[in-house]
């Protein structure tokens, strides 16, 4: 009786296992059938909304071919047509035209109108406190397919702005949406079939207005690690993924499999000080110091195996703002770091390692996120660089979420981030928010009013030599006065299997699943 | 102590293990004079380099020698685990010979919060309650011992509850011992070799959750060279640097399995029972 048990216990074992292999095979032909219409993407996500106006949640929006803008920057952050097929601009400067492409059509099958794009940008600035930083209009009006912008002041880059995912034209007739798990009516390539933050399904736009929909379906996973993210492309789990790590790129490396597409991006991965009172950062020499006991230049080729270009100025070299003309007083010098903070009274009287004035350490709260591979490894050199002139740096990890919070809160010295520096195609944007004075994004108490006056000249300036030129002077008082710590400029990069074509990374973080991005024949 | 002599006489399986026990416990101490680099110097210039004679075990991230890193490691990783079993141990049996002895309302409120502790699957709890208080060494310590006393303050409490009907307590009681002579002289020793096993060979498991919770970042912070620390670190180079993982877990592997093995033979030496 016992040995009849055990035998079918056995058997029923046996029986599971043939089960559960049987299962796994399944799975495998479904993966290979259906490859030519399902494209799999490894993405990092921060959104928890599809809701364009929230956040920065637009940024997603666009990368999952969801949604477009009126203008496009091209390779090289050139502005081309998207939405709209031309535009132009009044004698006076002040009103822009934008004539929309008479074939667009949302993915409903309605028409882009002037009056639907009017509507959209009104949506915009409605919600979103972010759109008025950008531009203020005096009025928009729709006439058939032109659409009219005026504007209180000039603004020289309008059509850039335009660009910015902040501004994709959504059908605002539609109000019966979800648009935080639907997404809002859009025009890009891809609808949203279900969307949460840690997986999205995009299908084909049946009604897509600009050629057909290479894809399906397309499978978005978030896979926030990024070396899980290497190996989920490696395993076959996904067919392209974004941002492969540094130190797993080399991967890769079999052109027979894969693609790399790498650019150096236009991003900085900067440190905000925060300088205001009370705060040890607020000495100007503590400043000093601290960035010039940094060896930056090993960070990025040593530890970062040159996936990124050794940072010193406020604008990556990637996009021509006088890089190379600008000079860093705080280059890397321990010797002189040390002086520094001799000068600025703060010395070892207990030697326990670390400099003191008035009995207190000098200790810096260093806030960053682990979701970019990079930044825990800036904080922990920087940590082990300010150790060997007695800066005692501490290091806080955070929720990225909260980032943006604490950030404009002002509770914590530094503060790392990795942010693109030109999203509406030029960095004047990204100069004002983190330096200009009282900008909210500015919480860092910087403010120097030679710095405003050409920030403001700069707002209304037209011609681009005299904008390059202004950015360069701007960027090289923000030198002098050790405004920022800026660590490097990432390359970026999207790696795809060759079965796969024009799975290529842009300047312009945002154009990630494009409708170029297609089955390889 | 007797007993303990006497089983390393006769226990070889104790001797040895006992003898393993004694070999970490120096290796951690003696870490600073042993490890041929300062643990915590980056030489950022050297990152990533792989094991060779210079560098044992490679270097990491920063160019931190792994080997110097691993010795450092071993004398923060047992200093805390022994730190967190004695808490565990001392809250755990405190309460549940409390609870045990006394009964009625003082046993209620305790077993009931116990209760809930337990209803809650402790790792998870762990997490939550170090994720609230903060990353740190420290918090790690406490989330685990508010997960853990529990199973200590059960058993003592169980034990105590049989020998209060023994005659010699009865005994105890009608001469006249107070409640602390009772519980110091008569229930205390009874119990404690079993207390003391339970806490042994928990010691390696102790170890895996500390390392666990400094593997997900809520135990040890950077630059501190714990091993579960080191881990998490290691684990972005998987592929391309993996001895910044393997040999930190192999560190793991080795101590939870010496103090494991030490835990069993203990039992064999201090509870009569198990003896054939």
């Amino acid at each position: 009786m016992k040995k009849a048990a055990k035998i079918t216990a056995a058997l029923a074992m046996m029986g599971l296992l043939a089960f559960a292999a049987a299962g796994c095979g399944g799975d495998d032909s479904a993966k290979s059938g259906g490859a030519k219409d399902t494209v799999k993407f490894g993405v990092t996500n921060f959104a928890d909304s599809l809701e364009p106006t929230d956040n920065f949640f637009s940024w997603v929006v666009m990368r999952y071919g969801l949604g477009e803008c009126l203008v496009k920057f091209d390779d090289k952050m050139n502005l081309t047509p998207w939405l709209a097929e031309s535009w132009s601009i009044s004698d006076d400067k002040l009103t822009w035209t934008f004539k929309i492409n008479d074939k667009a059509v949302f993915s409903n099958g309605n028409k882009v109108t002037a009056d639907a794009v009017k509507k959209s940008i009104e949506r915009t600035f409605e919600k979103s406190n972010r759109a008025g930083t950008f531009f203020q209009f005096d009025n928009i009006t729709a006439d058939g397919q032109n659409l009219i912008i005026k504007t209180q002041n000039p603004v020289p880059t309008l059509p850039g702005m335009l660009a910015d995912p902040l501004f994709i034209i959504i059908d605002t007739s539609v109000t019966d949406r979800d648009y935080a798990k639907q997404g809002p009516i859009c025009t890009g390539p891809y609808m949203v079939k279900e969307y949460s933050k840690a997986k999205a399904v995009m299908e084909a736009n049946p009604n897509y207005w600009d050629g057909k929909v290479p894809f399906k379906v397309a499978e978005i996973p978030t896979i926030d690690d990024p070396n899980t993210r290497a190996m989920a492309l490696q395993s076959g789990e996904i067919d392209m993924a974004i941002n492969i790590a540094s130190g797993d790129l080399q991967l890769f490396q079999d052109k027979a499999k894969y693609n790399i597409s790498e650019l150096a991006s236009l991003r900085t991965v900067l440190a905000q000080i925060n300088m205001n009172e009370g705060r040890p950062c607020h000495d100007p020499k503590v400043r000093a110091a601290l960035i010039s006991c940094l060896d930056r230049e090993t960070y990025n080729k040593v530890l970062l195996k040159d996936t990124f270009i050794t940072g010193k100025a406020p604008i990556p070299p990637s996009l021509d703002y006088g890089f190379d003309q600008l000079t860093d007083p705080n280059a890397y010098n321990v010797e002189r770091a040390k002086q520094l903070l001799a000068e600025a009274g703060w010395k070892d009287t207990n030697n326990d390692g670390y400099v003191d004035k008035d009995g207190k350490n000098l200790e810096l709260d260093f806030i960053y996120y682990s979701g970019r591979a990079e930044l825990p490894l800036y904080a922990e050199a920087t940590q082990s660089d300010a150790k060997k002139i007695g800066i005692k740096v501490n290091m806080k990890n955070i929720d990225y979420n909260v980032l943006d919070s604490i950030r404009q809160s002002g509770d914590f010295d530094l503060c790392i981030s990795n942010i693109l520096t030109a999203n509406s195609g030029d960095p004047a944007v990204y100069l004002n928010w983190y330096w200009k004075t009282g900008d909210p994004q500015n919480a860092t108490g910087y403010s120097n009013p030679e710095y405003d006056a050409l920030s403001d000249r700069l707002a209304v300036e037209f011609d681009p030599a005299k904008r390059r030129d202004l950015m360069i002077q701007m960027q090289q008082i923000l030198l002098n006065d050790g405004a920022g710590l800026f660590f490097g400029y990432p390359k970026t990069n999207m790696v795809s299997k060759v079965t796969l074509k024009n799975a290529d990374i842009k300047p312009a973080d945002y154009y990630w699943l494009t409708k170029d991005v297609a089955p390889a024949e | 102590m007797q007993i303990l002599i006497n089983g390393l006489k006769t226990n070889r399986a104790f001797a040895v293990s006992s003898f393993f026990v004694l070999l970490l416990i120096a290796v951690a101490l003696a870490a600073p004079l042993i490890a041929p680099y300062d643990p915590l110097e980056a030489v950022m210039q050297n990152a990533y380099l792989p094991p060779s004679a210079e560098h044992l075990f490679g270097t990491d991230k920063l160019g931190r020698d792994n080997f110097s890193r691993i010795l450092y490691g071993a004398s923060y990783s047992l200093s805390s685990v022994l730190l967190l079993v004695t808490i565990i141990f001392a809250v755990g049996t405190t309460l549940g010979v409390l609870a045990g002895y006394y009964g009625g309302k003082v046993d209620i409120v305790i077993m009931r919060i116990s209760d809930m502790m337990i209803s809650f699957p402790g790792m998870i709890l762990a997490i939550a309650v170090a994720g609230i208080l903060g990353g740190s060494l420290i918090n790690a310590i406490i989330a685990l011992t508010i997960v853990t006393w529990t199973k200590y303050a059960r058993l003592a409490r169980s034990m105590v509850l049989k020998i209060k009907k023994r005659d010699f307590v009865e005994a105890a009681i009608v001469n006249g011992g107070t409640s602390t002579h009772i519980l110091w002289k008569h229930i205390l020793p009874n119990i404690l070799p079993l207390m003391v096993i339970t806490a042994a060979s928990d010691i390696g498991a102790m170890m895996m959750e500390l390392a666990g919770l400094s593997f997900l970042g809520f135990g040890s912070q950077p630059p501190a060279p714990e091993w579960g620390l080191m881990l998490n670190e290691g684990r972005q180079q998987l592929q391309t640097a993996p001895w910044l993982m393997i040999f930190p877990g192999l560190a793991i592997f080795v101590t939870v399995v010496i103090f494991n093995l030490w835990g069993d033979a203990l039992r064999d030496v201090l509870d009569p029972r198990q003896e054939e």
